[in-house]
């Protein structure tokens, strides 16, 4: 891994070279939210400011003369790479018999432009899931093997943010192509892959100084020091498991709405449903055929009939649905994938219409 | 090897009405590729597709060594009643198979019990029909034959409502010629013969002569049922590492992606269907998990 600087102006650079072979997805302001779409160098929300509480967001611009002065939206990376709403083949059923086809669409690689440690630690246990299992999702798979990671290490933390109790966070250590760091008058370029280099290929960059380096490790020093909210993972995950029936659960769902928001936001949540779109123009009485589209779209562990089965509900109450959902997250997930489920990001506490805040929630469970 | 995430199309060869709402599907996949590379073990289940309407979780009932993939199903939600109207020849798509199955290096050396409530015998009929189509084999064949029981010895404890809902009836004949059979229902009418027992499986035990110290358990039907009957076992001395169950959660993708499966930190779909008691006990009696 080498670390080399390039000038400010020079950021556009790299954005107008990456443009070329791949389709650049990062942070833009949209309706007075950041949120991860497709963008070029000048969606940049620099210099905004985002305030996150429970249940609160605000966002504010010209506030801060840094280019990533602001933090995390709503949205996560899973958004491109597990879309929300995904075709996994065409069916036709007809008298000569079923036929399911996958469709393979050549897209244009995507670069992932301003990820933070905490969802670059999420996509990593997103490969676990995807990849690590019974069944390759190749879906997935070619998403991510094609994708591009432009890594940004946090200057602030937001009010929600608490990846530093889980180690995921405030900077990024691996799992990116291209790491920036933002110091007062250049940006710090650390490479970790072969993608990442060629980057930089042919751009004017420079050697870092002993003083730069110290202030970007000044700097991250700075940003842990700021992060307000905690979490304590020692006696996870049993700490959980030895309270199933802690009267906190029952409080909690007397103000949980089930509406889902944490699961939509979280960017380790990966359920999902599959289920066959039929468009009227698929059926054909008169051949008696059936065409339409195995689909797979994201899902909520807080949808009512999500562990439903014939004759009854496995989960029928919000309690039951609320305490399924952290306790995946803080204890299942160790024992699933070998690490938390959570990565610290604070967005489900951020999002939550009612301001539920997971850190409270697990000490007043210890309590 | 094929896409398990993709569907394949298998023709009906015959169907066999079990009980008035249960019946047995033979499938013949009509890809010989696939055919060829289809491969499963007892305990494990496909996930039967009808296009336009979705999908169910089945489980397999059929031995490997059987000449067909048979699934014995239940008509209870949109995709079994879909499959209930299909004819001989009517083509549907399966992805599959999924799953851990029983672990049948287990009984090798140790008696076997089987414990099965309503349609939960027909992930268990793959293990018995897979032992009696394996007896021919020199090891086995002094097990049964002869009338005296010896090692290892096999038992089928069996609970259905009525006896007009005893899945497999005109199978049961041949079974005895391998296992213990004891069959029970929960009430018979009186009008019908019916010389086999009433009442809870868990009444039977006076009946049945077993080792519990040397018995495995393969067990599958309502969860409540498999609740009481772990807590019996281990009363009589069974040990719980001992026990299998089968467990069923709403399956929906099979291949460990989609999370609607859980039961507490385990995948059914994966890590199970059949799960060493020991593996879950810590789940087994929280209500909604």
């Amino acid at each position: 891994m080498t670390i080399t600087k390039i000038k400010k102006d020079h950021l556009r650079l790299i954005f107008d070279r990456l443009k070329d072979s791949y389709k650049l997805v990062g942070p833009r302001v949209e309706n007075d939210v950041i949120v991860l779409t497709e963008m070029d160098f000048h969606d940049i929300p620099a210099g905004y400011k985002d305030l996150h509480g429970k249940g609160v967001y605000r966002l504010s611009g010209n506030k801060d003369s840094n280019t990533f002065s602001f933090s995390l939206g709503p949205d996560s990376f899973k958004r491109f790479l597990s879309p929300p709403v995904r075709e996994i083949f065409a069916f036709k059923k007809s008298k000569k018999g079923i036929s399911a086809n996958v469709s393979s669409k050549e897209e244009k690689p995507t670069a992932f432009i301003g990820m933070r440690a905490c969802d670059i630690s999420a996509l990593k246990l997103y490969d676990k899931v995807f990849l690590e299992g019974p069944v390759r999702d190749t879906g997935y798979d070619s998403l991510k093997r094609n994708s591009l990671i432009i890594a940004v290490n946090c200057l602030y933390p937001n009010g929600n943010c608490f990846c530093d109790s889980l180690g995921t966070g405030p900077e990024v250590r691996d799992g990116f192509d291209l790491a920036i760091t933002e110091i007062q008058d250049s940006f710090l370029l650390e490479t970790g892959s072969s993608k990442g280099s060629e980057i930089l290929n042919g751009l004017t960059i420079e050697e870092v100084s002993d003083k730069e380096m110290d202030e970007k490790n000044s700097r991250t020093e700075d940003c842990k020091k700021t992060i307000k909210r905690h979490i304590k993972v020692n006696d996870l995950p049993w700490v959980i498991y030895r309270n199933p029936e802690h009267p906190r659960w029952t409080d909690v769902a007397s103000r949980c709405l089930a509406c889902g928001n944490c699961t939509q936001v979280c960017p380790t949540c990966f359920c999902n449903s599959s289920y066959d779109r039929l468009e009227l123009s698929g059926i054909s009485k008169k051949s008696r055929e059936i065409s339409g589209n195995k689909v797979r779209a994201w899902d909520s562990c807080f949808s009512k009939n999500f562990a439903r089965v014939h004759g009854g509900n496995f989960r029928p109450s919000r309690r039951a649905r609320y305490r399924h959902w952290m306790t995946h997250k803080l204890a299942y997930w160790i024992e699933q994938f070998g690490s938390p489920g959570c990565v610290g990001c604070g967005r489900c506490i951020t999002w939550c219409p009612v301001g539920i805040d997971i850190t409270e929630e697990l000490e007043a469970i210890r309590k | 090897m094929y896409d398990k995430s993709i569907p394949f199309e298998a023709k009906i060869r015959w169907i066999k009405k079990e009980t008035r709402d249960t019946a047995t599907y033979a499938f013949k996949i009509t890809s010989r590729e696939i055919e060829r590379a289809y491969r499963f073990i007892p305990g494990q289940f496909n996930m039967l597709y009808m296009p336009g309407i979705g999908e169910a979780a089945i489980s397999i009932s059929s031995a490997p060594s059987d000449h067909d993939l048979t699934h014995t199903i239940r008509v209870a939600g949109d995709v079994t009643t879909a499959i209930s109207r299909l004819d001989t020849g009517d083509v549907l798509g399966i992805r599959g198979p999924f799953g851990n199955g029983w672990p049948l290096e287990e009984i090798e050396e140790r008696d076997l019990m089987i414990i099965a409530g309503g349609v939960g015998i027909a992930p268990l009929r793959s293990v018995i029909r897979h032992i009696l189509n394996d007896r021919t084999e020199p090891r086995h064949v002094k097990g049964v034959r002869g009338g005296k029981i010896s090692s290892p010895a096999r038992i089928i404890l069996y609970g259905s409502k009525t006896p007009k809902d005893i899945i497999f009836r005109d199978e049961f004949p041949r079974y005895r010629d391998a296992f213990q059979t004891f069959l029970t229902v929960d009430k018979a009418d009186p009008e019908e013969y019916w010389r086999g027992d009433i009442g809870l499986i868990t009444g039977m035990w006076n009946k049945t002569s077993f080792n519990p110290l040397n018995t495995v358990v393969f067990m599958c039907g309502p969860e409540v049922m498999m609740q009481s009957m772990v807590k019996e076992l281990i009363l009589k001395g069974v040990p719980g590492e001992k026990i299998f169950i089968s467990i069923e959660r709403n399956m929906n993708c099979g291949m460990g992606i989609c999370g609607h499966c859980f039961f507490g930190p385990k995948f059914v779909c994966k890590d199970g269907p059949v799960f060493r008691f020991t593996d879950i006990e810590g789940f087994l009696g929280i209500k909604e998990i």
